[in-house]
Protein backbone atom coordinates (compact mmCIF):
# COMPACT_ATOMS: atom_id res chain seq x y z
CA UNK A 1 0.00 0.00 0.00
CA UNK A 2 1.34 3.25 -1.09
CA UNK A 3 2.14 5.63 2.03
CA UNK A 4 0.76 9.56 1.75
CA UNK A 5 2.12 10.56 4.61
CA UNK A 6 5.72 9.16 6.12
CA UNK A 7 7.37 10.63 8.88
CA UNK A 8 10.72 9.16 9.86
CA UNK A 9 12.81 9.65 13.00
CA UNK A 10 11.61 13.49 13.61
CA UNK A 11 13.13 14.68 16.45
CA UNK A 12 12.45 18.32 17.76
CA UNK A 13 14.46 20.05 20.83
CA UNK A 14 12.73 22.47 23.05
CA UNK A 15 14.08 24.12 26.55
CA UNK A 16 11.84 22.01 27.96
CA UNK A 17 10.34 19.63 25.45
CA UNK A 18 11.22 17.22 22.94
CA UNK A 19 9.86 15.22 20.24
CA UNK A 20 11.69 11.97 19.71
CA UNK A 21 12.49 10.05 17.26
CA UNK A 22 8.68 10.07 15.79
CA UNK A 23 8.29 7.68 13.26
CA UNK A 24 4.47 6.66 11.73
CA UNK A 25 3.10 6.01 8.01
CA UNK A 26 -0.42 7.09 6.71
CA UNK A 27 -1.41 4.93 3.79
CA UNK A 28 -3.29 6.39 0.96
CA UNK A 29 -7.12 6.81 1.33
CA UNK A 30 -6.78 6.00 5.24
CA UNK A 31 -7.92 8.50 8.03
CA UNK A 32 -5.40 8.40 11.21
CA UNK A 33 -6.17 9.66 14.21
CA UNK A 34 -3.82 11.70 16.44
CA UNK A 35 -3.92 11.59 19.73
CA UNK A 36 -2.25 13.03 22.98
CA UNK A 37 -2.80 14.92 26.25
CA UNK A 38 -2.36 18.42 26.03
CA UNK A 39 1.23 19.33 25.61
CA UNK A 40 1.97 15.72 24.11
CA UNK A 41 4.06 17.15 21.11
CA UNK A 42 0.69 16.61 18.59
CA UNK A 43 0.83 20.45 17.06
CA UNK A 44 4.67 20.55 17.29
CA UNK A 45 4.43 16.99 15.49
CA UNK A 46 2.08 18.70 12.80
CA UNK A 47 3.96 22.04 12.36
CA UNK A 48 6.73 19.83 11.91
CA UNK A 49 5.44 18.24 8.89
CA UNK A 50 3.82 21.70 7.65
CA UNK A 51 7.37 22.70 8.01
CA UNK A 52 5.93 25.86 10.05
CA UNK A 53 8.84 24.76 13.05
CA UNK A 54 12.76 24.91 11.89
CA UNK A 55 15.80 22.95 13.00
CA UNK A 56 13.82 19.57 13.41
CA UNK A 57 15.48 16.47 11.80
CA UNK A 58 14.59 13.42 10.40
CA UNK A 59 12.94 12.89 7.22
CA UNK A 60 9.42 13.71 6.11
CA UNK A 61 7.23 13.04 2.85
CA UNK A 62 4.02 13.80 1.80
CA UNK A 63 3.09 12.14 -1.34
CA UNK A 64 6.58 11.10 -1.99
CA UNK A 65 7.55 15.13 -2.07
CA UNK A 66 9.87 15.89 0.47
CA UNK A 67 8.65 18.43 2.58
CA UNK A 68 11.93 20.94 2.92
CA UNK A 69 12.86 20.57 -0.71
CA UNK A 70 9.35 20.35 -2.53
CA UNK A 71 6.94 22.59 -0.13
CA UNK A 72 5.00 24.27 -3.26
CA UNK A 73 4.06 20.94 -4.41
CA UNK A 74 2.86 19.68 -1.44
CA UNK A 75 1.07 22.74 -0.07
CA UNK A 76 -0.97 22.80 -3.73
CA UNK A 77 -2.06 18.95 -2.54
CA UNK A 78 -2.88 19.78 1.24
CA UNK A 79 -5.69 21.15 3.12
CA UNK A 80 -4.93 22.60 6.61
CA UNK A 81 -6.66 23.42 10.17
CA UNK A 82 -4.73 24.41 12.46
CA UNK A 83 -5.54 25.67 16.13
CA UNK A 84 -6.08 29.15 16.05
CA UNK A 85 -4.15 29.65 12.98
CA UNK A 86 -6.22 31.08 10.48
CA UNK A 87 -7.15 34.17 8.06
CA UNK A 88 -7.67 38.16 9.86
CA UNK A 89 -10.81 38.43 11.24
CA UNK A 90 -12.16 41.24 9.64
CA UNK A 91 -12.46 39.57 6.72
CA UNK A 92 -15.46 37.95 5.48
CA UNK A 93 -16.35 34.11 4.02
CA UNK A 94 -16.77 35.83 0.30
CA UNK A 95 -13.13 37.54 1.08
CA UNK A 96 -11.88 34.26 1.37
CA UNK A 97 -12.86 33.02 -1.39
CA UNK A 98 -11.48 36.05 -3.24
CA UNK A 99 -8.46 35.28 -1.88
CA UNK A 100 -7.84 31.59 -2.39
CA UNK A 101 -8.55 31.88 -5.89
CA UNK A 102 -5.92 33.68 -6.50
CA UNK A 103 -4.01 31.24 -4.27
CA UNK A 104 -4.13 27.79 -5.00
CA UNK A 105 -4.26 26.43 -8.92
CA UNK A 106 -7.53 24.19 -8.07
CA UNK A 107 -9.33 26.23 -6.23
CA UNK A 108 -12.91 25.56 -6.86
CA UNK A 109 -15.51 28.62 -6.02
CA UNK A 110 -18.14 26.20 -6.69
CA UNK A 111 -17.53 23.41 -4.22
CA UNK A 112 -16.38 26.55 -1.83
CA UNK A 113 -19.57 27.85 -2.39
CA UNK A 114 -21.72 25.07 -2.14
CA UNK A 115 -19.85 23.71 1.68
CA UNK A 116 -20.75 27.63 2.36
CA UNK A 117 -24.36 26.51 2.08
CA UNK A 118 -24.50 23.48 3.60
CA UNK A 119 -22.96 24.44 6.51
CA UNK A 120 -25.08 27.53 6.57
CA UNK A 121 -22.50 30.16 6.85
CA UNK A 122 -23.01 33.35 5.78
CA UNK A 123 -21.02 34.56 2.77
CA UNK A 124 -20.81 38.80 4.13
CA UNK A 125 -20.14 38.52 7.67
CA UNK A 126 -16.57 39.12 8.97
CA UNK A 127 -14.97 36.04 10.77
CA UNK A 128 -15.45 37.95 14.12
CA UNK A 129 -18.61 38.01 13.91
CA UNK A 130 -19.23 34.23 13.79
CA UNK A 131 -19.00 31.64 16.48
CA UNK A 132 -16.78 29.54 17.24
CA UNK A 133 -18.53 26.43 15.50
CA UNK A 134 -19.16 28.61 12.61
CA UNK A 135 -15.42 29.48 12.26
CA UNK A 136 -14.47 26.29 12.82
CA UNK A 137 -16.50 25.38 9.99
CA UNK A 138 -15.90 27.74 7.37
CA UNK A 139 -11.86 26.57 7.99
CA UNK A 140 -12.89 23.46 7.09
CA UNK A 141 -14.67 24.17 4.24
CA UNK A 142 -11.35 26.92 3.31
CA UNK A 143 -9.06 23.41 3.79
CA UNK A 144 -11.32 21.35 1.37
CA UNK A 145 -12.35 23.48 -1.78
CA UNK A 146 -8.79 22.69 -3.68
CA UNK A 147 -9.06 19.42 -4.34
CA UNK A 148 -6.02 18.59 -1.22
CA UNK A 149 -5.08 14.54 -1.51
CA UNK A 150 -4.49 14.86 2.01
CA UNK A 151 -5.88 16.84 4.69
CA UNK A 152 -4.04 17.87 7.99
CA UNK A 153 -6.08 19.02 10.88
CA UNK A 154 -4.80 20.30 14.13
CA UNK A 155 -8.49 19.45 16.81
CA UNK A 156 -10.54 20.09 13.68
CA UNK A 157 -14.43 19.12 15.82
CA UNK A 158 -12.82 21.42 18.84
CA UNK A 159 -15.73 23.93 19.44
CA UNK A 160 -18.43 22.02 17.25
CA UNK A 161 -21.97 21.15 18.96
CA UNK A 162 -22.81 17.06 17.97
CA UNK A 163 -24.62 17.56 15.05
CA UNK A 164 -22.05 20.01 13.39
CA UNK A 165 -19.67 17.31 14.50
CA UNK A 166 -21.47 14.94 12.54
CA UNK A 167 -21.94 16.90 9.55
CA UNK A 168 -17.68 17.39 9.22
CA UNK A 169 -17.56 13.80 9.89
CA UNK A 170 -19.32 12.63 7.40
CA UNK A 171 -17.52 15.13 4.87
CA UNK A 172 -14.35 13.48 5.47
CA UNK A 173 -15.93 9.97 4.94
CA UNK A 174 -16.94 11.19 1.74
CA UNK A 175 -13.53 12.89 1.32
CA UNK A 176 -11.42 9.52 1.36
CA UNK A 177 -13.89 7.55 -0.54
CA UNK A 178 -12.12 7.37 -4.21
CA UNK A 179 -9.26 5.96 -2.00
CA UNK A 180 -6.78 8.24 -2.97
CA UNK A 181 -7.10 10.55 -0.21
CA UNK A 182 -5.94 10.68 3.77
CA UNK A 183 -6.73 12.56 6.82
CA UNK A 184 -4.34 12.98 9.28
CA UNK A 185 -6.58 14.11 12.20
CA UNK A 186 -5.18 15.52 15.75
CA UNK A 187 -8.10 15.39 18.16
CA UNK A 188 -8.72 15.08 21.89
CA UNK A 189 -12.49 13.95 21.10
CA UNK A 190 -11.95 10.40 20.48
CA UNK A 191 -15.34 9.45 20.13
CA UNK A 192 -14.83 10.42 16.83
CA UNK A 193 -11.93 8.97 15.87
CA UNK A 194 -13.37 5.62 17.18
CA UNK A 195 -16.30 6.41 14.59
CA UNK A 196 -14.16 7.26 11.12
CA UNK A 197 -10.55 6.85 12.09
CA UNK A 198 -8.75 3.63 9.91
CA UNK A 199 -5.60 3.95 12.55
CA UNK A 200 -4.73 5.52 15.36
CA UNK A 201 -1.59 7.02 16.32
CA UNK A 202 -0.61 7.82 20.26
CA UNK A 203 1.88 10.48 21.26
CA UNK A 204 2.80 10.72 24.77
CA UNK A 205 5.68 12.99 25.97
CA UNK A 206 7.00 13.88 22.47
CA UNK A 207 6.91 10.26 21.97
CA UNK A 208 5.03 7.43 19.93
CA UNK A 209 3.76 4.73 21.98
CA UNK A 210 1.66 3.32 19.60
CA UNK A 211 0.77 3.03 16.15
CA UNK A 212 -1.64 0.80 15.33
CA UNK A 213 -5.20 0.59 13.24
CA UNK A 214 -8.21 1.31 14.99
CA UNK A 215 -9.59 -2.07 14.57
CA UNK A 216 -6.49 -3.86 16.00
CA UNK A 217 -6.99 -1.86 18.69
CA UNK A 218 -10.31 -2.18 20.01
CA UNK A 219 -11.01 -5.75 19.04
CA UNK A 220 -7.48 -6.71 21.00
CA UNK A 221 -6.45 -4.92 23.54
CA UNK A 222 -8.81 -4.61 26.70
CA UNK A 223 -8.76 -3.79 30.29
CA UNK A 224 -8.76 -6.16 32.73
CA UNK A 225 -10.64 -5.25 35.81
CA UNK A 226 -9.13 -7.46 39.07
CA UNK A 227 -8.63 -7.82 42.46
CA UNK A 228 -5.20 -6.59 44.31
CA UNK A 229 -4.95 -10.94 45.01
CA UNK A 230 -5.23 -10.94 41.21
CA UNK A 231 -3.33 -8.43 39.90
CA UNK A 232 -0.39 -10.51 42.01
CA UNK A 233 -0.64 -13.06 39.98
CA UNK A 234 -0.10 -11.50 36.69
CA UNK A 235 3.14 -11.66 35.03
CA UNK A 236 4.41 -7.93 33.87
CA UNK A 237 5.30 -9.11 30.48
CA UNK A 238 1.43 -9.84 29.99
CA UNK A 239 -0.08 -6.05 30.64
CA UNK A 240 1.29 -2.80 29.31
CA UNK A 241 0.18 -0.25 31.97
CA UNK A 242 -2.21 -0.20 35.07
CA UNK A 243 -4.27 2.00 37.44
CA UNK A 244 -4.83 0.95 40.24
CA UNK A 245 -8.32 2.88 41.60
CA UNK A 246 -9.96 2.60 44.69
CA UNK A 247 -11.47 -0.60 45.30
CA UNK A 248 -9.93 -2.43 42.17
CA UNK A 249 -7.19 -2.67 39.14
CA UNK A 250 -7.57 -1.66 35.75
CA UNK A 251 -5.12 -3.39 34.07
CA UNK A 252 -4.05 -2.09 30.22
CA UNK A 253 -3.59 -5.92 27.93
CA UNK A 254 -2.49 -6.05 24.27
CA UNK A 255 -4.40 -9.45 23.55
CA UNK A 256 -7.55 -10.14 25.23
CA UNK A 257 -7.19 -14.22 23.45
CA UNK A 258 -3.78 -14.79 24.74
CA UNK A 259 -4.73 -13.39 28.32
CA UNK A 260 -7.88 -15.68 28.26
CA UNK A 261 -5.84 -18.45 27.53
CA UNK A 262 -2.95 -18.06 30.30
CA UNK A 263 -5.38 -16.44 33.47
CA UNK A 264 -8.71 -17.06 34.90
CA UNK A 265 -9.62 -13.72 35.17
CA UNK A 266 -12.73 -13.21 32.78
CA UNK A 267 -14.13 -9.21 33.91
CA UNK A 268 -12.40 -8.16 30.60
CA UNK A 269 -13.95 -4.99 29.31
CA UNK A 270 -13.44 -3.80 25.27
CA UNK A 271 -11.35 -0.58 25.36
CA UNK A 272 -12.38 2.97 24.21
CA UNK A 273 -9.36 5.37 23.17
CA UNK A 274 -10.16 7.75 26.29
CA UNK A 275 -9.45 4.52 28.46
CA UNK A 276 -6.18 3.72 26.36
CA UNK A 277 -5.35 7.54 26.76
CA UNK A 278 -6.19 7.78 30.59
CA UNK A 279 -4.04 4.18 31.12
CA UNK A 280 -1.22 5.07 29.12
CA UNK A 281 -0.82 8.66 30.16
CA UNK A 282 -1.72 8.48 34.22
CA UNK A 283 -0.97 4.25 34.44
CA UNK A 284 2.60 2.56 35.47
CA UNK A 285 4.15 -0.62 34.82
CA UNK B 1 0.94 36.24 -4.87
CA UNK B 2 -1.79 37.93 -6.38
CA UNK B 3 -4.20 36.33 -3.68
CA UNK B 4 -1.94 37.64 -0.91
CA UNK B 5 -2.41 41.44 -2.10
CA UNK B 6 -5.71 41.43 -2.89
CA UNK B 7 -6.02 40.82 1.10
CA UNK B 8 -4.24 43.37 2.24
CA UNK B 9 -6.03 45.36 -0.03
CA UNK B 10 -9.74 43.61 0.79
CA UNK B 11 -8.58 43.95 5.10
CA UNK B 12 -7.66 48.31 4.27
CA UNK B 13 -10.87 48.82 2.75
CA UNK B 14 -12.36 49.90 6.39
CA UNK B 15 -9.96 52.45 6.12
CA UNK B 16 -9.86 53.80 2.90
CA UNK B 17 -13.22 56.18 4.03
CA UNK B 18 -10.36 57.94 6.13
CA UNK B 19 -8.25 57.91 4.06
CA UNK B 20 -10.22 60.07 1.41
CA UNK B 21 -11.67 61.96 4.49
CA UNK B 22 -7.85 63.13 4.59
CA UNK B 23 -7.73 63.91 1.13
CA UNK B 24 -10.39 66.08 1.01
CA UNK B 25 -9.52 68.13 4.19
CA UNK B 26 -5.89 68.16 2.48
CA UNK B 27 -7.33 69.77 -0.91
CA UNK B 28 -9.08 71.88 1.40
CA UNK B 29 -6.68 72.91 3.77
CA UNK B 30 -4.00 73.56 0.55
CA UNK B 31 -6.45 75.50 -1.67
CA UNK B 32 -7.19 78.01 1.61
CA UNK B 33 -3.13 78.19 2.01
CA UNK B 34 -3.91 77.18 5.66
CA UNK B 35 -0.95 74.42 5.74
CA UNK B 36 0.75 71.79 3.64
CA UNK B 37 0.42 68.77 4.68
CA UNK B 38 0.82 66.88 1.89
CA UNK B 39 3.92 64.63 2.94
CA UNK B 40 0.76 63.70 5.96
CA UNK B 41 -0.95 61.31 2.73
CA UNK B 42 1.67 59.03 2.28
CA UNK B 43 2.85 58.63 5.34
CA UNK B 44 -0.56 57.71 6.49
CA UNK B 45 -1.41 54.99 4.49
CA UNK B 46 1.84 53.20 5.65
CA UNK B 47 0.48 53.80 8.86
CA UNK B 48 -2.41 51.93 7.64
CA UNK B 49 -0.90 49.32 6.14
CA UNK B 50 1.18 48.68 9.42
CA UNK B 51 -1.95 48.37 11.08
CA UNK B 52 -2.93 45.55 9.04
CA UNK B 53 0.56 43.79 10.83
CA UNK B 54 -1.73 44.12 13.53
CA UNK B 55 -4.53 41.75 12.27
CA UNK B 56 -2.43 39.55 11.02
CA UNK B 57 -0.55 39.20 13.98
CA UNK B 58 -3.92 38.56 16.40
CA UNK B 59 -5.06 35.50 13.94
CA UNK B 60 -1.98 34.20 13.20
CA UNK B 61 -2.37 34.95 9.44
CA UNK B 62 1.11 34.34 8.91
CA UNK B 63 1.56 30.77 10.47
CA UNK B 64 -1.11 29.63 8.46
CA UNK B 65 0.31 31.40 5.35
CA UNK B 66 2.98 29.25 5.63
CA UNK B 67 0.69 26.24 4.54
CA UNK B 68 -0.22 27.63 1.38
CA UNK B 69 1.77 27.83 -1.89
CA UNK B 70 4.69 29.58 -1.53
CA UNK B 71 3.30 31.28 1.68
CA UNK B 72 6.34 31.98 3.53
CA UNK B 73 7.76 34.21 0.49
CA UNK B 74 4.38 35.96 -0.70
CA UNK B 75 3.14 37.14 2.47
CA UNK B 76 6.54 39.30 2.71
CA UNK B 77 6.19 40.13 -0.76
CA UNK B 78 2.80 40.97 -1.10
CA UNK B 79 3.05 43.00 1.83
CA UNK B 80 5.68 44.91 -0.07
CA UNK B 81 3.50 45.24 -3.10
CA UNK B 82 0.56 46.34 -1.38
CA UNK B 83 2.24 49.28 0.39
CA UNK B 84 4.25 50.25 -2.33
CA UNK B 85 0.95 50.83 -3.99
CA UNK B 86 -0.36 52.85 -1.83
CA UNK B 87 2.52 54.94 -1.28
CA UNK B 88 2.80 55.53 -5.51
CA UNK B 89 -0.98 56.19 -5.29
CA UNK B 90 -1.40 58.72 -2.19
CA UNK B 91 1.93 60.56 -3.65
CA UNK B 92 0.16 60.69 -6.76
CA UNK B 93 -2.79 62.49 -5.50
CA UNK B 94 -0.90 64.67 -3.49
CA UNK B 95 1.52 65.43 -7.00
CA UNK B 96 -1.94 66.32 -8.99
CA UNK B 97 -3.47 68.28 -6.47
CA UNK B 98 -0.25 69.78 -6.15
CA UNK B 99 -0.07 70.91 -9.51
CA UNK B 100 -3.83 71.62 -9.49
CA UNK B 101 -3.73 73.65 -6.84
CA UNK B 102 -0.74 76.23 -8.13
CA UNK B 103 -2.00 76.18 -11.58
CA UNK B 104 -5.34 77.46 -9.95
CA UNK B 105 -4.26 79.78 -8.12
CA UNK B 106 -1.77 80.99 -10.09
CA UNK B 107 -1.92 80.17 -13.69
CA UNK B 108 1.86 79.11 -13.60
CA UNK B 109 3.57 75.35 -12.48
CA UNK B 110 6.31 75.03 -10.37
CA UNK B 111 7.18 71.77 -11.53
CA UNK B 112 10.54 72.01 -9.45
CA UNK B 113 8.47 72.46 -6.36
CA UNK B 114 5.76 69.53 -7.03
CA UNK B 115 8.59 66.87 -7.93
CA UNK B 116 9.98 68.27 -4.41
CA UNK B 117 6.90 67.34 -2.76
CA UNK B 118 6.96 63.83 -4.23
CA UNK B 119 10.20 62.79 -4.39
CA UNK B 120 10.70 64.49 -0.62
CA UNK B 121 7.43 62.35 0.53
CA UNK B 122 8.07 59.05 -1.22
CA UNK B 123 11.52 59.09 0.15
CA UNK B 124 10.07 59.49 3.72
CA UNK B 125 7.74 56.85 3.13
CA UNK B 126 10.25 54.40 1.54
CA UNK B 127 12.41 55.04 4.62
CA UNK B 128 9.75 54.55 6.94
CA UNK B 129 8.75 51.10 5.65
CA UNK B 130 12.49 49.65 4.85
CA UNK B 131 13.32 49.94 8.51
CA UNK B 132 9.58 49.24 9.77
CA UNK B 133 9.14 46.52 7.98
CA UNK B 134 12.06 44.09 8.76
CA UNK B 135 12.00 45.14 12.17
CA UNK B 136 7.87 44.01 12.57
CA UNK B 137 9.16 40.64 10.67
CA UNK B 138 11.69 40.28 13.43
CA UNK B 139 10.16 41.79 16.52
CA UNK B 140 6.21 41.53 15.86
CA UNK B 141 4.32 44.58 15.45
CA UNK B 142 4.08 46.15 19.12
CA UNK B 143 7.92 45.94 19.57
CA UNK B 144 8.50 47.10 17.01
CA UNK B 145 6.09 50.06 17.43
CA UNK B 146 8.45 50.92 20.33
CA UNK B 147 11.58 50.28 18.46
CA UNK B 148 11.00 52.73 15.63
CA UNK B 149 9.99 55.41 18.16
CA UNK B 150 13.16 54.70 20.34
CA UNK B 151 15.14 54.57 17.12
CA UNK B 152 13.87 58.20 15.70
CA UNK B 153 14.46 59.53 19.11
CA UNK B 154 18.20 58.09 19.71
CA UNK B 155 18.93 59.15 15.78
CA UNK B 156 17.71 62.71 16.60
CA UNK B 157 19.67 62.68 19.76
CA UNK B 158 22.53 61.56 18.19
CA UNK B 159 22.44 63.93 15.30
CA UNK B 160 21.99 66.89 17.81
CA UNK B 161 25.34 65.82 20.01
CA UNK B 162 27.54 65.23 16.65
CA UNK B 163 26.09 68.40 14.82
CA UNK B 164 27.80 70.40 18.00
CA UNK B 165 30.94 68.07 17.91
CA UNK B 166 31.41 68.24 13.72
CA UNK B 167 31.55 70.90 11.31
CA UNK B 168 28.56 69.86 9.15
CA UNK B 169 29.63 71.95 6.37
CA UNK B 170 31.74 70.09 3.85
CA UNK B 171 28.53 67.71 3.99
CA UNK B 172 26.06 70.56 2.74
CA UNK B 173 28.76 71.33 0.34
CA UNK B 174 28.91 68.16 -1.32
CA UNK B 175 25.16 67.89 -1.30
CA UNK B 176 24.88 71.22 -3.11
CA UNK B 177 26.96 69.79 -5.89
CA UNK B 178 24.97 66.81 -5.82
CA UNK B 179 21.65 68.57 -6.22
CA UNK B 180 21.49 68.79 -9.64
CA UNK B 181 21.39 64.52 -9.70
CA UNK B 182 19.00 64.33 -6.96
CA UNK B 183 16.24 63.39 -9.02
CA UNK B 184 18.30 60.27 -10.32
CA UNK B 185 20.47 59.51 -6.43
CA UNK B 186 17.20 59.91 -4.72
CA UNK B 187 15.27 57.39 -6.81
CA UNK B 188 18.18 54.94 -6.72
CA UNK B 189 18.74 55.01 -3.10
CA UNK B 190 15.06 54.52 -2.84
CA UNK B 191 14.86 50.92 -4.84
CA UNK B 192 18.38 49.91 -3.38
CA UNK B 193 16.73 50.55 0.31
CA UNK B 194 13.54 48.73 -0.70
CA UNK B 195 14.98 45.86 -2.21
CA UNK B 196 17.78 45.22 0.57
CA UNK B 197 14.75 45.63 3.18
CA UNK B 198 12.78 43.26 1.52
CA UNK B 199 15.45 40.63 1.49
CA UNK B 200 15.81 40.84 4.64
CA UNK B 201 12.16 40.55 6.00
CA UNK B 202 12.12 37.18 3.29
CA UNK B 203 14.92 35.74 5.04
CA UNK B 204 13.85 36.53 8.19
CA UNK B 205 10.23 35.14 7.22
CA UNK B 206 11.83 32.10 5.35
CA UNK B 207 13.80 31.10 8.66
CA UNK B 208 11.03 31.91 11.43
CA UNK B 209 10.00 29.29 13.64
CA UNK B 210 6.28 30.18 14.27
Amino acid sequence: MDNILEVKNLSKKYLEFELKNVNFNLPKGMIMGFIGENGAGKTTTIKAILDIIKDYSGEIKILNFDNKKETTKIQENVGVVLDDMFFPEILTPNDINTIMKDTYKNWDSNLYFKYIKDFSLPLKKQIKTLSKGMRKKLEIVTALSHHPKLLILDEPTSGLDPIARNEVISIFQDFIQNGECSIFFSSHITTDLEHIADYITFINNGEIVLSKTCDELLNEYGIVKCTEKEFDTLDKKDYVKYIKTKCEYDVLIENKKAFNTKYKIKTIDNITLEDLMLIMVKGVK
Amino acid sequence: MLGFIKKDIIMLKSNFKTLAILIVVYIIMAFKGIMDISFILPFISVMIMISTFSYDEFNKWNSYACTLPNGRKNVVKSKYISTLLMIIITTFIVGLASFIITYTQTQKVNYEEILSIILGTSFATILLESFMYPTIYKFGVEKARIGIFVSVFGIAIIGGLLSNIFNFGKVLELLKLLENYIIIIIPIIMVVMLYISYKISERINLNKEF
